[in-house]
């Protein structure tokens, strides 16, 4: 009797949940394939994004800066969270409140910190946003490597693979990065996610990038803005399911011919 | 005489005020095992660790076939290793776990491919190079381990307690395996563990450590026969603690006299050290000196346990032929069947 209470319970929380999560969208996406003027469903609002001046441009702007993000993350945090784990670990607890400071920072005080602290040679290039994003992103892009770092024997097998003869470099590019391959995969999606939707820092900074242009495309149509927002969600879903096919595909490939 | 092929020598860890390892020297010779057994935190892995390479000494060295490798890092020392916990990459196959060390090396393909197989073969998985380490049960990922440590030809090849988290019956397969691929391949070997039948088995020496300090190494029939140390004694084997008084270096035990082996100043009250087969139980309607609590059958011999009038246990090992009028609650006489028995300080 309490598990059906249960089970009903819980039914109906995912059911509240889909309803709060699906309707909005639907009414979104409905919304955005209205024709007003001649009360048809077709797709004006989307064809009038692509017609905007601008939206290849800033799109290739944002794919940039997002590339150059996920490189530095990868190339910092990978070894950092990989050396806490290893012989680091009196330096976790400061690093892991170090990586909620972005959160507790507000933006705008990142960004004009960030802009007198910057070297000269970053002080006029769009890439310093993607300095400051792989910060903003450090909460989720550490975690997400901590988890994958934490659920297999790490010091195990690193110390297996050194007595095999490899030396650190070799560690960490044949043996840690494979083994945890899905968080870093995860790490990436939250880099890429945030940065193609960040949109404080660069109008804060007055760099046009994607999500700038969008709002001021926005402005215009309101009908042209839910088309942007939806299609937003189903590009970063299509992304999502990438990065998951890809790395699973992946790895069964490897099990198929070995 | 045979050639060391390991030589460590003084050794010294502290790890704070704690010190694990306490001046410790030891030699293998080469194509000889030699475990290293003790209880847990009497530094025995971390000797091992440290010939190894993962972890740093105070004090002394570690010379591998007369070059000294004290400064090398762990991956410049050609040493397989064996660890307790699994330690398959566990993105890779078991035909490429075994080739890691291998590509580290840049063995050329065919040659890499032709040593896998027969590796594979003599650990007894000559099918499984497709499988992952998540298809494989406990042992077998051991066995792929000792075969990914084997085919770099180690000169010489580590175990830290690879048994231990395995179930009893696949732990006395492949402790055996151990020993045969070890003597078929003639590698020098260190085995570390807390068992002290595993220890006894297989190797050739055992050296019991006890808080840093090497206490006594031999060969196991000397340990077991002739220990250096009362340590030693109740380590090894099991060893009855029968509380008795030495006096003109004789104790009396069960009513007769016995030389008594000091290993240090004993003197007054003292335990008199002795193994259940050196103590023979009878039945006795007369005079008695314990009574019987248990009789466990086992085969060919049984193991009797009685208990004196102070409250003393003593355990007997006896062949079960003489023992079938021997029940609980049985009044029985004791004899000491050696002539000389160890004691300590009670």
């Amino acid at each position: 009797m309490a598990t059906e209470m249960k089970n009903l319970g819980s039914k109906f929380t995912l059911l509240f949940a889909a309803v709060f999560i699906f309707f909005p969208l639907y009414a979104a996406t409905e919304y955005s394939l209205r024709n007003g003027a001649e009360k048809t469903h077709d797709l004006t609002a989307y064809r009038w994004i692509l017609d905007q001046s601008g939206f290849a441009e800033n799109l290739a702007i944002t794919a940039r800066i997002t590339a150059v993000a996920v490189v530095i993350n990868l190339l910092i945090m990978v070894p950092t969270v990989t050396w806490l784990h290893l012989s680091g670990q009196r330096y976790k607890r400061f690093v892991e409140i170090l990586t909620i400071m972005p959160l507790i920072i507000p933006v705008v005080a990142l960004a004009t910190g960030a802009q007198i602290a910057f070297p000269s040679i970053l002080k006029n290039s769009i890439y310093q946003l993607s300095f400051m994003y792989v910060v903003i992103a450090m909460p989720y892009t550490y975690r997400a490597l901590d988890i994958g770092l934490s659920s297999h024997p790490l010091a195990t097998l690193t110390q297996a693979a050194r007595s095999l003869g490899a030396t650190w470099i070799r560690v960490l590019t044949q043996v840690i990065v494979p083994t945890i391959k899905p968080s870093i995969y995860a790490a990436l999606f939250l880099m890429v996610a945030l940065s193609l939707g960040e949109y404080t820092l660069a109008q804060l900074l007055h760099w046009s990038t994607f999500p700038v242009w969008v709002t001021n495309v926005s402005q215009q149509n309101i009908t042209g803005a839910t088309a942007l927002s939806v299609g937003s969600i189903f590009f970063a879903w299509v992304l999502l399911f990438g990065f998951t096919f890809f790395g699973g595909k992946n790895s069964k490939t490897v099990k198929e011919e070995a | 005489m045979k050639t060391n092929s390991l030589i460590v020598s003084g050794l010294t860890r502290r790890f704070g005020a704690v010190v694990a390892l306490d001046d410790f020297n030891l030699n293998v010779a080469k194509g000889e095992l030699v475990a290293l057994l003790g209880p847990s935190g009497c530094g025995k892995t971390t000797a091992l660790r440290i010939i190894a390479g993962l972890e740093k000494s105070n004090t002394g060295s570690v010379v591998l076939n007369n070059k000294d490798i004290t400064n090398d890092h762990a991956h410049q020392r050609n040493m397989g290793m064996v660890f307790q916990a699994y330690s398959l990459f566990p993105h890779l196959s078991v035909a490429e776990n075994v080739a890691f060390g291998l590509k580290m090396r840049k063995v050329s393909k065919s040659i890499r491919e032709k040593k896998i197989d027969s590796i594979l073969e003599l650990v007894g998985l000559d099918h499984h190079h497709k499988r992952f380490a998540h298809q494989l049960s406990g042992g077998q990922q051991q066995r792929v381990a000792l075969a990914r440590a084997l085919v770099i030809e180690p000169e010489v090849l580590l175990l830290d307690e690879p048994l231990s988290a395995l179930d009893a019956q696949v732990r006395t397969n492949l402790r055996e395996e151990i020993r045969r691929l070890q003597l078929e391949l003639g590698t020098t070997t260190l085995f570390v563990t807390h068992d002290q039948e595993e220890a006894m088995s297989i190797s050739d020496r055992v050296g019991v450590m006890n808080k840093g300090k090497l206490e006594q190494i031999d060969t196991p029939d000397v340990l077991y026969n002739n220990p250096a140390s009362s340590f030693v004694a109740s380590f090894v084997g099991n060893m009855n603690k029968i509380p008795t008084q030495i006096t003109d270096g004789m104790v009396e035990i069960f009513g007769s006299n016995v030389i008594a082996l000091k290993r240090g100043n004993e003197s007054g009250k003292v335990h008199a050290l002795i193994r259940p087969e050196s103590i023979a139980v009878i039945a006795s309607s007369g005079q008695s000196h314990a009574k019987v609590l248990t009789r466990s059958f086992m085969g060919a011999s049984s193991n009797i346990v009685c208990q004196t009038p102070d409250g003393t246990i003593v355990q007997s090992l006896m062949t079960s032929a003489a023992t079938g009028d021997l029940h609980p609650g049985s009044q029985v006489q004791l004899q000491v069947l050696s002539k000389e028995v160890l004691v300590t300080n009670a």
